[in-house]
């Protein structure tokens, strides 16, 4: 179970996307993106960054559930590391704010089995839950508004090829960190989504991979939607393929966007019923529920796509350097 | 007379829109720029107001329009015109999901593409799209007519009450509960003279009128498989 309780989650939020050409400030631009769409969800907002991919090792993000018990979780977070054949690359660091709560960014050697470590490490999710693990793949999310989020946790300041935003208003649920958006897609390093809508079969999708013995940390079907995708990837469908597969498979009414380190894309159900534009360059993209947000990274007077018809899917090579990431 | 000039960019919505009043207030025609696709400009406009948007505008621009001449540039965002009483608005490039919905009177003329549920609910006025209307149009309107020049995608006219849609150009599907009809030759001369008077003569179109069905008139839930899309 994770840090918080569980419930399950609709929401009516705001979703962002942007692919550079090259290393850039995405952390900046997606902070201007979430920023424009901040009525569409001020409980909570959370960023997935993609920065220069390590060229062996992950970057993991995770939230200590209690400040004053940080020295000893990370003890117990290194001693699993050592029973997995892993151990700190560097010393952690953390956010020195007054909440409770405490965002923690580790570098770690590759454990013998990402999904073996991982099992374990959500044992002690009441203490310290994992929100992403990758090689370039950066995960922040919490309590406010894009700007106040984006302070807490720097995010002006990350360096990076591309990235998602979100801003969610729940409707149904507990507002915390851990219900916040983006989601990992656990087991899957550098997997992220993000997600406005609403999944009504969600239960049954939810039984059917548990079953393939995937594991949820919250009653979120946005995460579902994650390790979905990326379930039909690992049985050797493109991006573009599982995406297309979601539009008939999964049922309720949504738009997400679907990140790996070297693909996003997007999927809009039958019913056309959740904002999605684009302003689409070359080699770059920005994507975002409302145009009034791409074109706060986008001043020039410059061409909007709308992808406002029913059963739509696109996806973007990103910008990541992929030799690196081999 | 002097246009009455109003910059948008990131400025308070409401101060924007107390700009624009000001402007018709003292009679002048308004020109709005760095618009910046915000939303809920130019609403609930009164009669003799002229307003143009010089760029693409965002959601519900010339909501409640109560007369007002609006023209916006470029794109309009979701619901432009949402419940438009009278008035005009034209719209010279695409106009997003829900135009004109609501609407009980006036005109909207836009000049590319409608996205989808166009006029959706819509109880009067015309909507006239030279481009292709999406996906769900006219869904469940009661009255007015929707005249796209460029096609319908599917599910056109889906549970239309009342209200006409005439379409030039293919329709990829009709919704539930509508059906075409042979239009009668003066009803394809008021459709004609009304293009006529936007600049969009064109007598060789060849034009489909979809009308309601009414088997929603007389529902039944027993009969409510006959309702159901997929």
């Amino acid at each position: 179970m994770s840090v918080f309780s569980i419930q399950r989650v609709h929401s009516m939020c705001g979703i962002a996307g942007r692919i550079l050409p090259g290393p850039g400030k995405v952390g900046e631009d997606l902070v201007k993106l979430m920023h424009a769409q901040r009525h569409r969800g001020a409980d909570s907002t959370g960023f997935a960054l993609y920065g220069e991919p390590l060229d062996t090792g992950y970057i993991v993000r995770a939230m200590v559930a209690r400040r004053h018990e940080l020295s000893q979780v990370l003890e117990l977070f290194l001693d699993l590391l050592r029973a997995h054949g892993s151990d700190f690359l560097a010393d952690p660091s953390w956010d020195d704010a007054t909440t409770d709560h405490v965002s923690v960014r580790m570098m770690i050697r590759e454990p013998n089995s990402l999904d073996d470590w991982i099992r374990q490490v959500d044992e002690h999710a009441d203490r310290i839950e994992v929100q992403s693990v990758g090689r370039s793949l950066e995960i922040v999310k919490d309590l406010g508004g894009a700007t106040e989020v984006a302070e807490k946790h720097r995010v002006h300041d990350f360096i990076g090829t591309h990235g998602l935003g979100h801003a969610r208003m729940a409707t149904e649920s507990e507002v915390s960190p851990t219900a916040s958006h983006p989601f990992w897609a656990r087991p899957f390093a550098d997997v992220a989504i993000v997600h406005n809508g609403q999944i009504t079969d969600y239960f049954t999708w939810r039984a059917r991979l548990e079953r393939k013995g995937y594991r949820f940390m919250t009653g979120n079907d946005s995460e579902l939607l994650a390790v979905w995708i990326s379930d039909r990837m690992s049985q050797g469908e493109t991006q573009n393929d599982a995406l297309i597969r979601s539009l008939t498979e999964i049922d309720g009414v949504f738009t997400f966007l679907y990140s790996n380190l070297d693909r996003l894309g997007f999927a809009k159900d039958r019913w056309a019923i959740k904002p999605l534009v684009a302003v689409i360059g070359e080699q770059s993209l920005s994507i975002a529920t409302e145009e009034q947000a791409v074109r706060t990274v986008h001043l020039d007077e410059v061409d909007v796509v709308n992808f406002d018809g029913p059963s739509l899917t696109r996806t973007w090579q990103t910008n990541v350097s992929l030799d690196r990431a081999a | 007379m002097n246009d009455h000039e109003v910059i948008v960019a990131d400025r308070p919505l409401r101060e924007c829109n107390r700009d624009i009043r000001d402007g018709i207030d003292r009679g002048l025609a308004v020109r709005v720029i760095d618009t910046r696709s915000r939303h809920n400009l130019g609403i609930g406009l009164p009669s003799g107001a002229r307003i143009h948007f010089e760029g693409s505008v965002g959601y519900y621009c010339g909501g409640l329009n109560n007369g007002a001449s609006i023209r916006v540039s470029r794109n309009a965002g979701w619901a432009a015109g949402e419940a438009m009483a009278s008035g005009d608005i034209t719209i010279d490039g695409y106009a997003g999901v829900s135009l004109g919905a609501s609407m009980r009177g006036g005109t909207i003329h836009v000049k590319g593409d409608a996205g989808p549920r166009c006029g959706v609910a819509m109880k009067g006025g015309d909507i006239i799209v030279e481009g292709k209307i999406g996906y769900l149009s006219g869904f469940m309107a009661h009255a007015g007519r929707i005249i796209a020049l460029g096609g319908a995608d599917e599910a056109c006219a889906d549970s239309l009450w009342g209200g006409e849609v005439w379409v030039a150009g293919p329709i990829a599907s009709l919704g539930v509960d509508s059906k075409t009809e042979e239009p009668a030759d003066d009803e394809i001369q008021q459709i004609e003279t009304l293009l006529a008077t936007r600049g969009l003569d064109d007598a060789s179109r060849a034009w489909q009128k979809i009308v309601s069905a009414q088997r929603l008139w007389h529902f039944e839930s027993r009969d409510a498989n006959a309702w159901l899309m997929i």
